[in-house]
């Protein structure tokens, strides 16, 4: 498992959050938003989370630089189990004493944003799950976080399925963290179900973190649901 | 309309409850709540942290907050008070020798502002030890007849076997609904 896979893995974590979860069917629609341009968004200084709600779509690229994650905050493991059945489906982790600094400079230089995307692969049985657990376990460096705020938004094409927002508030420095969200999946249409089993990819999230409402990390993850049934993976 | 009633209504359209779970260290606060959330017991390594679960428990959106308990990061539990509506105390009933941390601890969490009137359990966990005290045992050296500021129970539990868990919970989950969301919705 390439080590980046685990870091892009969590996006799809924080993705059940909880707050704002709709938690039965589609999230009511957002037209009566303004639509943001991404290109007036990322000239501002400091991105907030109403720029990351007023998005009505994901982004063409990343919002924020690599480098904007000055807390060292590390996603160390993600997990996704099937609560009626208790099977883990889905479970990235980073080697034990993983440290993130020897890894960087023996990592690709080339690509400052490798470890930020991942490309998710399951089966079409993933869309008929009922109720889900997924787990993000992350470190935090020497400073601590305070207001540290998770928004992740999912589309397929320019409609969209979830919207989870958490609220972590404080993080102790040095700290490892693990947080679970179980939830039961959206109901979605049959017809928008086969859709998203027959465009690979074309289902898209973006997850966007925030340190006192300023945005600092930002990961994109895409979704096919067309493998065999009994796989699952995630690749970077 | 003052900021306590706003967010008391906010709450109560949620139907969210916010629980911590504190104690010393060791005293099985992660285990009761994995054991709960239905996952694998078998590893619990010391929290260095928190470790939050979300969860859907008899219409409510229940959150957990379980923050490490050693001794270096008690002093980042104020940080997690805010909002509190269920105190969850977990005490190690085998561990005699540091009863009196237990309650100066647990006292003293008492007195804060941001813990008024929030619901309170004690776990009087590890039954399932041979030198476990019981809970009426706990009841008295912890002084929990003192307590006037808070409902209150205490119940023995062995989060290996999972017995009282459920009851725990449902107690706690009652005690938090009167109180917060028995008004009338507006």
């Amino acid at each position: 498992m390439p080590e980046s896979a685990a870091v892009s893995s969590t996006q799809e974590t924080m993705q059940r959050s909880s707050r704002t979860t709709a938690r039965r069917g589609l999230p009511a629609s957002h037209s009566s938003r303004p639509a943001a341009s991404e290109e007036e968004i990322r000239k501002k200084d400091v991105i907030t989370p109403e720029d990351a709600m007023s998005l009505n779509g994901v982004t063409s690229d990343y919002l924020c630089a690599h480098d904007a994650n000055v807390y060292d905050i590390d996603f160390i493991r993600f997990q996704i189990r099937d609560m009626d059945s208790g099977v883990v489906l889905f479970e990235v982790a980073k080697p034990p004493g993983y440290d993130p600094h020897l890894h960087q400079a023996g990592g690709d230089p080339a690509d400052p944003d490798a470890g930020r995307f991942v490309r998710y692969h399951f089966s079409p049985s993933f869309l008929k799950l009922r109720s889900v657990g997924a787990t993000v376990e992350f470190t935090v460096g020497d400073k601590p976080l305070t207001h540290f705020r998770m928004i992740e938004r999912h589309f397929f094409r320019d409609r969209e399925l979830k919207c989870f927002d958490f609220e972590f508030g404080f993080c102790i420095p040095n700290s490892r963290n693990s947080v679970e969200h179980i939830y039961e999946f959206p109901e979605l249409p049959a017809d928008l179900v086969k859709e998203m089993i027959n465009s690979p990819c074309e289902t898209r999230s973006d997850s966007f973190y925030f340190v006192d409402n300023a945005l600092i990390m930002h990961n994109k993850a895409d979704y096919s649901y067309d493998e065999p049934d009994g796989t699952t993976e995630g690749s970077a | 309309m003052g900021l306590m009633k706003i967010l008391k209504k906010l709450k109560q359209s949620e139907k969210e409850i916010r629980i911590l779970l504190l104690g010393l260290d060791n005293a099985g606060k992660t285990t009761i709540m994995s054991k709960f959330c239905g996952k694998d017991t078998s590893i619990i390594a010391p929290t260095l942290g928190f470790n939050i679960e979300t969860l859907e428990f008899q219409g409510f959106k229940l959150t957990f907050w379980d923050v490490g308990g050693q001794k270096s990061l008690r002093s980042f539990w104020r940080n997690y008070f805010e909002n509190t509506d269920a105190l969850v105390w977990v005490v190690d009933s085998a561990d005699r020798l540091r009863m009196d941390d237990c309650k100066r601890e647990l006292h003293a969490l008492l007195l804060e502002e941001r813990m008024a009137g929030a619901t309170l359990i004690i776990f009087a966990n590890k039954q399932d030890l041979s030198s476990a005290a019981s809970a009426s045992e706990i009841a008295e050296i912890l002084d929990l007849k003192s307590i006037k500021t808070h409902n209150w129970l205490i119940i023995p539990c062995s989060a290996m076997s999972g017995e009282n868990l459920l009851k725990g919970m449902e107690w706690l989950t009652n005690d938090v609904a009167s109180r917060i969301f028995t008004l009338e919705q507006v």
